[in-house]
């Protein structure tokens, strides 16, 4: 992460307006919740990632972040101002790209950026034709030509032209071959870097959003299980190898994940490297986590009961998080 | 909007465009030989003189040269046409959004879904109605020297000429929208809006339509042996009036011949009548449409 989008996220967490919030916002299908008391804050310049298994309610969630779906229960705010669905200034404020990027296939490039043009308030030609040229994509042809991955282009192109402060993507490379997620990757970020805008980026898939992302959110069960600043919580957490004999009470921090082997246990555990120095021992050894050790060591825990926790990941015991979600 | 809406539409309206050129062609030719056949018997002036009495040989070949290919044969084929141009343009209308996932890509944009579907359904709906004004100007004019014989109310006529063609197309099109949002499925809606439509139509056609007034009843004497015309669509009926839709002909005890009949005048009353149900099940299915649609808080696909 570069030390002025670290800056950035300083300013959402210390109390700029946030590009996103959702508060205890929950959507309900019939009888079953899709998703309920999900209290996030993406502060404004960050590319955050959405994580979860898939029935997570990722879509369900942003699709009420961007006017598409009417929440139950609970409100989103986007730069401050509250969100209904399917109005003009709700869809003003937020660009989306939707799984599996859906063009009209019959439709060129050409025609697709028109189509832009017409349904939105602002929209910028110039960035889009410069866009797609520089990808090599030529706007005479029709969308059922061109590739997955410059189909995927053609949508960024468009939500990116749209000039929406706030970029939505859900799953935007789960249908690519591994070549084409990585170039994906690499120009969004290289359009992140260039603009000013925040981006909330949905996936299953953990190890593409590695690198590029400087604020995780973890969701699952229709829950947040971890959300906060990428390289805090990364900083926040480790892995103890200790022996088998050690309790959970002897260990630092709150553990989050338990692995025991024959003599000795891996455990993660959530906690301040100071207290980890203090109450360390002789035998322990401590290794800073993976993102994705992270990620799949809390997508594992069960979900916190609903109804009595309005927040649950805002109870953690984690100061970069804390910090954020209250 | 309306760009958009062109554009997703143009294939449809090259479609429609053509349907009504190989229409017109097909008009022109069978028309001109009809129209040339009906100078040349002489039929214009036995009408004026006699409603055809007075020249049955003439009107029987005329009838013989034409009636299968002008009545019988063109109407059992188009029967079904104003379902089928309603449905293929209806039920992709939301369907195939739905079905594609592109209403994600369309109802993510600045423009309120809501408001897409107003300003799809205007454009659509306005085309639909050139349409179907355009062929039923081709065939009223095609089948003209057919219907001075046998009047507009045979349904070979009055199906398509006027309002109804253009009214059942609607109404074809308005179920299909609607089936297209609930099934989401392109095809299927095609399949689940024609069924209905065409029993509405047949129901309409045969059992509502001779009763959207309440028949005439015409009372002959004949003290020298009745001698009644039978036959429903025959030139001139038993009303002797041209045109006149001759519902049921009976003989009273040997000296009275009852017909039962919708005079000629009434045929705008009925294109009203007829249209105006199809219109009115057009706007309740399309109203049901924008409803759902604005209700009904989103999919996750």
């Amino acid at each position: 992460m570069t030390e002025t989008a670290r800056q950035v996220i300083r300013q959402g967490a210390d109390g700029g307006v946030p590009a996103l919030r959702t508060d205890r916002l929950g959507r309900r299908y019939g009888k079953v919740w899709g998703l309920r008391n999900c209290t996030i804050e993406v502060p404004a310049g960050a590319v955050a990632a959405l994580v979860g298994p898939n029935g997570a309610g990722k879509t369900t969630l942003l699709q009420m972040i961007i006017g598409l779906l009417e929440p139950t229960e609970g409100q989103v705010k986007v730069f401050g101002q509250a969100s209904r669905a399917n109005t003009t200034q709700t869809l003003a404020r937020v660009g989306y790209v939707a799984q599996d990027h859906p063009l009209y296939r019959d439709f060129t490039v050409a025609d697709m950026f028109r189509l832009g043009r017409a349904m939105n308030l602002s929209w910028d030609q110039q960035l889009a034709a410069a866009r797609v040229a520089e990808l090599g994509i030529p706007l005479g042809r029709k969308v059922r030509h061109l590739s997955g991955g410059q189909q995927a282009q053609v949508s960024l192109t468009m939500a990116l032209a749209k000039k929406a402060p706030l970029l939505v993507l859900d799953e935007p490379v789960s249908s690519l071959d591994p070549v084409a997620r990585l170039e994906f990757m690499r120009d969004l970020m290289a359009a992140a870097a260039d603009s000013a805008l925040t981006f909330l980026i949905a996936s299953h898939v953990v190890a593409e959003l590695e690198r590029f992302c400087d604020w995780l959110i973890v969701l699952s069960g229709g829950h947040v299980q971890l959300a906060g600043p990428a390289d805090d919580l990364l900083g926040d957490h480790r892995l103890l190898t200790v022996p088998r004999a050690t309790a959970d009470s002897e260990l630092p921090g709150t553990v989050i994940e338990r692995t025991d082997s024959d003599r000795h246990s891996t455990v993660l555990v959530c906690t301040d490297p100071v207290q980890l120095a203090v109450q360390g021992h002789a035998g322990w050894q401590a290794d800073p986590v993976s993102f994705e050790q992270l990620v799949m060591a809390y997508l594992q825990r069960p979900a916190p009961t609903i109804g009595g926790d309005p927040a649950p990941a805002a109870q953690r015991p984690w100061p970069g998080a804390k910090a954020v979600t209250r | 909007m309306i760009w958009v809406s062109w554009r997703q539409h143009r294939s449809q309206a090259i479609a429609g465009l053509s349907l009504l050129a190989a229409l017109a062609v097909f008009a022109i030719l069978v028309s001109t030989s009809m129209r040339s056949a009906f100078s040349h018997d002489g039929l214009a002036a036995c009408l004026a003189r006699s409603e055809g009495i007075s020249c049955p040989a003439a009107i029987t070949g005329f009838m013989n040269s034409f009636d299968s290919v002008v009545n019988i044969s063109f109407w059992g084929v188009l029967f079904v046409v104003p379902g089928l141009i309603g449905v293929i343009v209806g039920a992709p209308l939301l369907g195939r959004e739905l079905e594609l996932g592109t209403w994600r890509l369309a109802w993510s944009q600045t423009v309120p879904r809501t408001r897409w579907l107003a300003a799809q359904l205007a454009l659509v709906t306005a085309g639909l109605v050139l349409l179907g004004a355009a062929i039923t100007a081709v065939i009223t004019w095609y089948r003209e020297p057919m219907d001075r014989l046998t009047g507009h109310f045979i349904n070979r006529a009055y199906d398509f000429e006027g309002l109804v063609l253009t009214a059942s197309i609607l109404c074809a099109f308005g179920f299909a929208v609607l089936a297209g949002l609930l099934l989401r499925r392109t095809v299927a809606a095609m399949v689940a809006a024609f069924g209905p439509w065409l029993v509405i139509r047949l129901v309409v056609e045969f059992t509502l339509r001779p009763r959207f007034q309440a028949p005439l009843t015409l009372r002959q004497s004949c003290p020298h042996g009745c001698n009644a015309t039978m036959g429903l669509d025959a030139v001139p009926p038993q009303t002797g009036h041209i045109g006149d839709w001759v519902l049921g002909v009976s003989i009273n005890a040997g000296k009275q011949v009852v017909t039962t009949y919708q005079p000629a005048s009434r045929f705008w009353d009925f294109q009203f009548i007829e249209a105006g149900i199809f219109v009115a099940l057009t706007a309740a299915a399309l109203g049901a449409t924008i409803w759902l649609l604005h209700r009904r808080a989103g999919w996750t696909a």
